[in-house]
């Protein structure tokens, strides 16, 4: 056997398969464990073999930018190894992830909790701007939690490095509801702030423990934007009337944040707006965010180990493991996820949660063997 | 192999205290693809050797007493093959007008991959196009696999793909790689903001000039060696003197007793020597000869049709089919042998789980 094999072979004994916990088109998660530790790990394996471009986009990005980042609030990969026409990540095991927790009606979250996920996420995303890398799909379930409660940034299928001024991207990025109003109107030309817009969402999430921005297609998204937000005025966005796809959606007057988050305190509400900013340029920066009054102000933010969890510790159901990328064309072409994929499951009107029934039927199964 | 003890330090900083390195200390380059020129020399001649040794068993295997007058390469031939491939890299990036960015990127890949493998296994010509392609994908400017090998002449999908896995594990899946035109932009930016760089100093075609030192110090061992901005600045440095002393003065820490310019000479002088002797491709007529050896010396084992290439796909088939064999068993075995008074379900189920369980470890 040759260098190259045989020390892939090693890697691979390194690692063992337990159950599979879930599959999607285009990969299959394990969880598994070190064979010589017994450490707890999510084995992540992407088929390769089907894809007529060989090794795909989001596999390709997901392994160079997680080999590079190592981060507490960003997902390890611990290893990287190939079987037959397999690629196989491993990946730190975590248990939950912020949409589970959101939708768990018996959790009551204190405003120091939702500053502790928040300064988590935002020190996450700071360490992945400061290496000039664009995280393009943050939402609570690519938020996920680990045993200690500390919260990592997962999922970088659609990550890419900033681009050079005067080079296009694209703009089909971004799960729809936590997609900034710039790329809904498809801009090519954007910047860190895409993320931000996709922390703000996150943050009412938190508050509201519901979606903040549901849109049902890209259109109503716009419209749902203005609706909570206002119609951006010339003064408040300049130039976004040039944007190549825009379209007047309507006119809706601007409702105070007051209004919604009544609860909330006067530095929460002003990070929020400034999350929020339509213009992408004076929407606040990663780095202000952390800066921001709302992390001095009391409450101090929860100790991880006290922030509210499921009772259940169950796996974390796998949904979104399909490729996300078209070859077609020229440039790189980036779908997102397609519209009925990005349902999440409300709540029913009395309250109780409706799970798929293929899910609940995956957790008994898991139960029962672990 | 670069993974002494430095950088195993340094990879447990980066794990413990986040924040305190810089970035490009971590960096999987900084990590895993830096060495000394000694340390790149024993590779290559360890590598080559057990090379050797491995094809010549091979050789012997199949007719005892062959491998006797077969005159193999030597380490500093495979790399001037390897070199000629890298010079090819420019060209075909030219012709498909890709940017700079995957022109580099193949090139380090393909620098990389003959750390860990031998130009008598894997002959440069495709591993060249693999790592072009690989390079299209990790830089962020992917075309389909059909548009490459159709604009390449005699190149077929599989020609590309074939190797794609050996490339990805050679480089140990690190496909991020920081390079010197970029840093030589980013000091050609911060020149335009230092007050005693006036516009008359700095006219664009020092620019042109520092970036062609930089392509041409593709064509060498630099940034196995050296760091991008080091290489940048060398680069800038045999374009005009003045303007890299002037910067790299401007980003001495405060309180150093020795302007950044002379403290950095030493190891400038190297890169400048490196660039100016061996910045440029080898002679053709030089390579065609090693060309024509290698057709001799490769190893029969990756020469599809060959006897000992079909011996070794037997061999993996017959383990493949084993594993097969070895999986079945434990599936009916599983039924078979559960507890006669369990419940049926529970075993269905457990067999089911088994058949789930992965098949290719």
């Amino acid at each position: 056997m040759d260098a190259v094999e045989k020390a892939n072979a090693e890697r691979q004994k390194r690692w063992v398969k337990d159950r599979k916990v879930g599959e999607g088109t285009y990969a299959v998660v394990y969880q598994g464990r070190e064979a010589s530790t017994g450490r707890k790990v999510a084995i992540k394996k992407i088929k390769v073999g089907q894809f007529k471009d060989g090794l795909d986009m989001s596999a390709i990005r997901e392994v160079k930018y997680l080999r590079e980042l190592h981060h507490q609030n960003i997902i390890e990969l611990l290893d990287v190894f190939s079987s037959k026409t397999n690629l196989n990540l491993v990946l730190e095991f975590l248990d939950s992830d912020l949409e589970m927790i959101i939708q768990d009606r018996s959790l009551v979250f204190l405003p120091a909790d939702i500053k502790a996920w928040m300064a988590m996420t935002l020190r996450g995303l700071e360490f992945c701007h400061r290496n000039f890398m664009l995280h393009r799909d943050l939402k609570p379930n690519n938020l996920l939690i680990a045993s200690d409660g500390q919260l990592k940034i997962a999922d970088f299928g659609l990550a890419r490095d900033f681009a050079d001024p005067g080079h296009k991207m694209t703009c089909q990025v971004i799960t729809r509801w936590y997609r900034p109003p710039e790329l809904l109107f498809g801009c090519r030309y954007y910047s860190s702030a895409v993320d931000i817009w996709s922390v703000g969402c996150i943050f009412a999430e938190l508050m509201l423990r519901t979606p903040y921005l549901p849109g049902e297609s890209d259109m109503d998204q716009l419209k749902t934007i203005f609706r909570a937000l206002g119609t951006p005025t010339e003064e408040d966005w300049p130039g976004h009337t040039k944007l190549p796809d825009y379209v007047p959606v309507g006119q809706f007057p601007r409702t105070p944040l007051r209004d919604l988050f009544t609860a909330a305190s006067g530095d929460t509400l002003n990070l929020l707006s400034r999350f929020l900013v339509y213009e992408p340029r004076k929407r606040i920066s990663v780095r202000d965010a952390l800066n921001h009054a709302y992390f001095f102000a009391l409450p101090h933010p929860s100790h991880p180990s006290k922030l509210p969890k499921p009772a259940t510790q169950t796996s974390r159901p796998l949904e979104e493991l399909d490729g996300n990328v078209e070859m077609a064309g020229a440039g790189p072409g980036v779908k997102a996820n397609a519209p009925n994929k990005l349902k999440r499951k409300l709540t029913s009107p009395d309250g109780t949660e409706l799970r798929p029934l293929a899910r609940r039927l995956d957790f008994t199964q898991l139960a029962k063997h672990s | 192999m670069a993974a002494d003890s430095a950088a195993n330090v340094v990879d447990a900083q980066v794990n413990s205290s986040i924040g305190k390195i810089s970035l490009y200390e971590g960096s999987t380059q900084y990590k895993s693809w830096r060495y000394s020129p000694e340390q790149l020399e024993r590779i290559r001649i360890s590598l080559n050797v057990a090379a050797v040794a491995a094809i010549r068993n091979t050789f012997e295997a199949d007719e005892p007493g062959s491998s006797s007058n077969v005159l193999f390469l030597g380490a500093g031939e495979e790399q001037l093959l390897v070199k000629l491939y890298i010079t090819k890299i420019p060209q075909l990036c030219g012709h498909f007008r890709f940017p700079e960015e995957v022109e580099a990127t193949a090139i380090s890949y393909l620098k990389r991959f003959y750390l860990k493998n031998t130009v008598m296994d894997w002959h440069p010509k495709n591993v060249m196009l693999t790592t072009l392609f690989l390079a299209t994908k990790t830089t962020n400017n992917p075309i389909s696999l059909e548009s490459y090998t159709s604009n390449i002449p005699k190149t077929s999908s599989s020609d590309v793909l074939d190797l794609e896995f050996l490339v990805s594990q050679s480089l140990n899946f690190e496909l991020a790689v920081w390079h010197a035109h970029r840093a030589l932009w980013g000091i050609w930016l911060d020149l335009q903001s230092l007050p005693d760089v006036t516009e008359d100093l700095r006219p664009q075609d020092i620019y042109d000039i520092a970036i062609k030192h930089v392509r041409a110090s593709r064509f060498t061992d630099a940034e196995l060696i050296y760091t991008p901005s080091q290489i940048a600045l060398a680069s800038l440095a045999l374009a005009s003197p003045l303007l890299a002393q002037r910067w790299a003065d401007s980003k001495a820490p405060p309180g150093s007793i020795q302007p950044l310019s002379e403290t950095m000479e030493p190891t400038l002088g190297a890169i400048k020597y490196i660039i100016t002797q061996m910045g440029h491709p080898p002679d053709v007529e030089a390579v065609r000869e090693v060309d024509r050896r290698l057709k001799l010396c490769k190893n029969p084992e990756k020469v599809p049709g060959s006897k000992a290439y079909l011996a070794r796909q037997a061999e993996e088939q017959r383990r493949a089919e084993e594993k097969r064999h070895k999986k079945a068993e434990d599936v009916r075995r599983a039924i078979t042998e559960s507890n006669p008074f369990g419940n049926e379900l529970n075993d269905d189920e457990k067999a089911t789980q088994l058949a789930e369980l992965d098949d290719d470890d």
